[in-house]
């Protein structure tokens, strides 16, 4: 099987960094770019953060892209998200200051620059707010056209919120750029919380993981500790939910994945829905579908997947 | 000292007459012309800003193209109010410039950023290309001397839904982004341009001048009359852009009022309505200097006087 040419929008995040860590755990994935945008923390932060994983996860050749720094327009949400993904970002996880620096180009210009360069070539992942792929949307028509595939980690479409009764985070945080992105024609494949919500990476999974002495074992630990907490605060349940990292099944295991094609848009009335990602599952709208949306998973058969990957990762450096 | 301007367009007719008289007039130094999409796409805006400044013998002004579609609404064009081609009955020759390479949002980043302080932005169109440039580079808020929007309709009634006005109703999100920036900004609504009719009486004053550019004017606000009087039975015509262009230098020709402006993105019957929070109970920071009068002939004047100079030296 070819590799999948994957560049990453993200705003690291504690799940961030585990999608990163499984993406680099992934032989059918070769992850070419990381493109950064505010959400889970501030964009000096996410950006910080992604230079640092790179570089502890000896793939500093990687270019790092720092993008827009609030949505398009509806105002930030402060620090909330650091309730649950820590100060920094990533939980309890003390990474040395990354030496390199984000490219000179802003994520929105390389996004344009790289996917003209190759139409059809490249895969696009965004697991954060979708601010730097609409304004490349927009800014460059052509953009679109040029994307082979975008997964995206977003919406809810039976499944309650996680930031309102209605709305996902990730969507909810910029909803105008969702209904941007949702609308422009790129196939999408979306991996909302009816679908991560089943897969729930346990403190026995991290222990396990952890039976092996190494520094990326002992990430993960350090990433997922403070999330878990939350987790068991506010849903209770003690574990936390691989959001992020499942986008990665798009790739690598596809078959854990049920996916139905909708079309799906994004409320952005400024009403009580604000955020809401919603399916016109009886085609009243009598739109074509835009994306494949994933409604199920075979969660723990996923979670056993990304253990898996991580414990050979983390053999490989002791 | 004159000023360094930047036009921000959609070029249509009253805009072409805003890039006529910026041609005219010694007080400013026209840096660039952004085009947008609006009147017409984006494509034939571009094309009628370089005809219009090869007629006014100024096309050494760079211009750029910017984006043709607006941030997250559908266009909406309006070939009734300006014609098919955006310039009414006028036909200019095929422009022998081409626009510069690279986004007109970019251009604008560079220059402001380039010359902190010192260049002034004139947007006489939906603002998608401003909030863009805003978003991707934040420093230009503080960075800019000077933004002057033609935009909105306050205690006026629209001219696109009951209560909207065209540009603001066109990208009424980009409006929210660049009202919410924080750039010191002074807003020329439809509340007082609606008191500037550039009547055919001002239309034969003009043609008493056999130019090339009375003929544009003529050729290309004839259909705007047609327009104004069909569907808002106003005999001439209303010439918002070239009004919101003469402020930068002659601020006097309005009076103002510091005031809290937003705009309705909720989607319902007054999106793209521009409101102002007149008693503010709140205690909201005033985000923008708002034209609520006019004194619509110091205004004709400048621009008849103008336009008559720059007939003169292009027969």
């Amino acid at each position: 099987m070819p590799t999948t040419r994957i560049i990453l929008d993200t705003d690291p995040g504690a799940d961030d960094a585990l999608a990163i860590l499984l993406m680099l755990a992934s032989p059918e994935i070769q992850l070419e770019a990381l493109t950064t945008v505010q959400g889970n923390v501030n964009l000096e932060k996410t950006t910080r953060n992604a230079l640092a994983l790179l570089e502890f996860l000896n793939a500093r050749n990687i270019p790092v892209a720092k993008g827009c720094s609030t949505p398009l327009i509806k105002p930030p949400h402060g620090t909330q998200g650091e309730e649950v993904h820590g100060k920094s970002g990533l939980g309890q996880a003390v990474l040395p200051e990354p030496k390199n620096k984000p490219i000179e180009t802003h994520a929105v210009d390389y996004l344009i620059e790289r996917f003209l360069a190759e139409p059809g070539e490249l895969t696009l992942f965004a697991i954060g707010p979708l601010t730097n792929v609409a304004l490349a949307i927009r800014k460059e028509p052509k953009f679109a056209r040029s994307v082979k595939e975008l997964v995206i980690m977003g919406g809810a479409i039976r499944s309650g919120g996680n930031v309102s009764p209605l709305a996902e985070f990730n969507i909810h945080e910029d909803p105008h750029a969702a209904h941007i992105v949702f609308n422009s024609g790129i196939p999408i494949t979306l991996i909302p919380l009816d679908a991560t919500y089943k897969c729930l990476l346990t403190s026995a999974d991290v222990e396990r993981l952890n039976k092996i002495d190494s520094p990326i074992a002992r990430l993960v630990h350090d990433v997922t500790a403070d999330y878990m907490e939350f987790y068991l605060k506010y849903e209770g349940f003690n574990g936390c939910a691989l959001h992020d990292p499942l986008t990665v099944a798009a790739v690598i295991a596809p078959e854990l994945l049920t996916l139905e094609k909708h079309y799906v848009n994004v409320d952005i009335s400024g009403g009580v829905s604000t955020g809401k990602t919603y399916a016109d599952f009886m085609k009243v709208a009598k739109q074509p579908a835009n994306m494949q949306v994933a409604l199920g998973v075979k969660g723990r058969e996923f979670v056993e997947l990304f253990v898996e990957r991580m414990e050979r990762l983390s053999r490989s450096r002791l | 000292m004159p000023k360094h301007i930047i036009i921000d367009t959609d070029p249509g007719i009253d805009d072409s007459l805003a890039l006529l008289l910026a041609a005219a007039s010694p007080e400013i130094i026209l840096d660039g012309v952004i085009a947008v999409h609006g009147n017409v796409s984006t494509e034939q805006t571009t094309k009628n800003a370089l005809s219009v400044l090869e007629l006014a013998q100024a096309s050494h002004v760079p211009v750029f193209k910017g984006c043709d579609l607006p941030l997250v609404k559908e266009s909406l064009l309006s070939p009734e109010t300006h014609g098919n081609q955006g310039l009414g009955y006028a036909q200019l020759p095929e422009p022998l410039t081409q626009p510069k390479a690279g986004h007109g949002s970019d251009f604008l980043i560079e220059q402001i950023m380039s010359r902190p302080g010192e260049v002034t932005l004139v947007a006489i169109g939906p603002l998608t290309n401003i909030a863009l440039a805003i978003r991707k580079e934040p420093r230009i808020v503080q960075n800019v001397k000077e933004v002057f929007i033609m935009g909105g309709a306050i205690q006026h009634p629209g001219n696109t839904t009951a209560q909207a006005e065209y540009n603001t109703y066109v990208d009424p999100h980009a409006a929210h982004i660049v009202f919410h920036s924080g750039m010191p900004m002074t807003l020329t609504p439809l509340d007082v341009t609606y008191q500037c009719i550039f009547t055919k009486d001002d239309l034969n004053r003009l043609l008493k001048i056999n130019s090339p550019i009375t003929k544009f004017i003529a050729d290309s606000t004839r259909f705007y009359m047609e327009f104004h009087d069909e569907y808002q039975s106003i005999e001439g015509c209303v010439i918002n852009d070239p009004m919101t262009l003469a402020l930068t230098f002659m601020p006097e020709i309005c009076d103002y009022q510091d005031l809290v402006v937003d705009v309705d993105i909720s989607t319902g019957v007054g999106l793209g309505k521009t409101f102002a929070d007149f008693y503010n109970y709140e205690n909201k920071q005033k985000n923008m200097k708002v034209a609520m009068g006019v004194r619509p002939r110091m205004f004709m004047e400048l621009f008849l006087e103008r336009m008559e100079k720059l007939a003169r030296n292009i027969s």
